[in-house]
């Protein structure tokens, strides 16, 4: 049954973002378009106008993404849409399994929409060739392979906003046992989830820093990393994230299938 | 083996007890009536065999099973407000039930539907209240279930409409279901009740035979509920 609540839950996303999704490539497009053409006022600030509508899209993917998934998730599970969705012969972990593998694909999709956008923009060869020196020279001076660097840095960012969106939901599942002031506990309860996870990550870094000078460097003193704790730090941090999205998910679940109080 | 067993079910809410140790059991081929006042815990009651409320003590048993995915597959549930979601078309929903419950025939709800001159390329969003009501009950009535719980059905329609939705319930269920009507309108379902249950500040007071019942106190059920809950 998770194929089918997925499919309905993917649906909802696509009628949703679709929107902005195309609004940010076409102003993308735009944007390419006019910047390639002869400069005269009128055109420079039709350009600046796209840039920003592009620009404004592009953060909407962003925030759109997440909110809405909260959104999605807080009305089809509490609000009046959950007595449809209680009542369907599913199990509990397949609910939450759809929202977390819908809120997964529709930010890898946001992310690679964000991305194509920016490259319809702004993609010339010699804009290319600075953006490889650019890496080039921070990963030479770290001794890292550039491709790699880059492939962990976009991973850590992923991880950790969607460890974000996780907690979202752990707040709402949370804020909704409570029987008044749903909303405001839900965020509360958001906050501090977030809050913990993160104090874990940190923790969780210093217990390695005390098996690890380098490490413990970033507590301790304000000099840079050396090439080898660098490299660890950003294992650790993907590890560490990997396990808290895990550890996340199976808190959520064991709360949720605790059951609802609907209103 | 009984359709629906409940067992001392108590439920809490902010240490008010909306459900003090509710026992009964519902055989098949039954419509009955669960019958009380605004705030009696009739709703708790349904939203708990519904698996929307999650009992502070005792457990409800559907064809000897827990509340779960096997009693969902044979449970037909109308709640008393508008679970759809708005930016479905009603075909949507129509292939949304079809793809979830195996007992749901989408002939019978088009076919229910076209009699109720409801257009099911319409947005649901574009459809008012009572129209929103209707498509619920016949989606709910399409289902071949083994009990159907029907949250307030008559509610928000008007009376011509009551009678469509009487006839729609009784002339689409097996006879081996049960049917649980919830509603203040007695006198509107009172000939086809064949049992009642009256529910007052969380407690079962009465549960009886409709016709036992009407013979025994020598009046409608409309009347003996009107006498019982007299303010």
């Amino acid at each position: 049954m998770l194929n089918k609540l997925l499919k309905y839950d993917l649906k909802y996303m696509i009628k949703n973002m679709s929107v902005f999704y195309i609004l940010a490539l076409f102003f993308g497009i735009t944007t390419r378009i006019l910047f390639s053409l002869e400069q005269t006022i009128i055109i420079n600030i039709l350009g600046q106008i796209s840039v920003g509508c592009m620009f404004a899209m592009v953060v909407n993917i962003l925030i759109n993404t997440i909110m809405r998934s909260w959104v999605r998730f807080r009305d089809s599970i509490y609000k009046d849409e959950a007595y449809l969705t209680h009542t369907l012969p599913v199990t509990k972990n397949d609910i939450y399994n759809s929202k977390f593998i819908q809120t997964l694909i529709f930010f890898v999709v946001g992310f690679l929409i964000i991305l194509l956008t920016i490259f319809i923009t702004y993609y010339t060869k010699d804009r290319w060739l600075q953006l490889k020196v650019l890496i080039s020279t921070i990963t030479t001076g770290l001794e890292l392979n550039s491709t790699l660097f880059v492939i962990s840095f976009i991973a850590i960012i992923f991880l950790e906003i969607f460890n974000a969106i996780q907690c979202g939901f752990l707040g709402i599942i949370l804020g909704h046992k409570k029987n008044n002031n749903k909303v405001a506990f839900s965020v509360l309860f958001g906050i501090v989830a977030y809050f913990l996870s993160q104090s874990i990550v940190l923790l969780l870094i210093f217990i390695v820093g005390l098996f690890n000078s380098s490490i413990m460097d970033l507590f301790t003193s304000n000099i840079l990393l050396d090439t080898s704790a660098f490299k660890l730090l950003i294992i650790l941090a993907i590890i560490i994230y990997f396990l808290i999205i895990i550890l996340m998910s199976i808190l959520c679940k064991k709360e949720f299938n605790k059951g609802v109080n609907l209103e | 083996m009984k359709l629906l067993e409940v067992k001392n079910l108590c439920k809490i809410f902010d240490d008010k007890e909306i459900l003090i140790d509710i026992n009964f059991s519902i055989p098949n081929g039954k419509i009955i009536g669960l019958l009380g006042k605004n705030g009696a815990g009739k709703s708790t009651l349904i939203k708990l065999i519904n698996d929307l409320l999650t009992p502070t003590k005792g457990e409800i048993l559907i064809n000897g099973n827990k509340i779960g995915v096997e009693t969902k597959k044979v449970i037909s549930y109308l709640p008393e407000r508008t679970y759809l979601n708005k930016q479905m078309r009603v075909k949507d929903v129509i292939n949304y039930f079809e793809d979830f419950y195996d007992n749901f025939d989408a002939d019978k709800a088009k076919k229910l539907l076209k009699d109720l001159d409801l257009n099911i390329e319409q947005k649901l969003s574009k459809m008012s209240k009572g129209m929103l009501e209707k498509v619920q009950l016949v989606l709910v009535m399409s289902r071949n279930a083994d009990l159907y719980v029907l949250d307030e059905p008559l509610g928000g329609v008007d009376p011509a409409t009551r009678d469509y939705i009487l006839d729609t319930i009784l002339s689409n269920f097996n006879e081996n279901a049960s049917v649980i009507i919830s509603t203040h309108l007695i006198s509107d379902i009172e000939k086809i009740l064949d049992e009642v249950i009256f529910i007052d500040k969380g407690k079962i007071i009465l549960q009886s035979d409709a016709d036992k019942l009407r013979n025994k106190e020598k009046s409608s059920i409309d009347e003996i509920f009107r006498r019982m809950f007299k303010c």
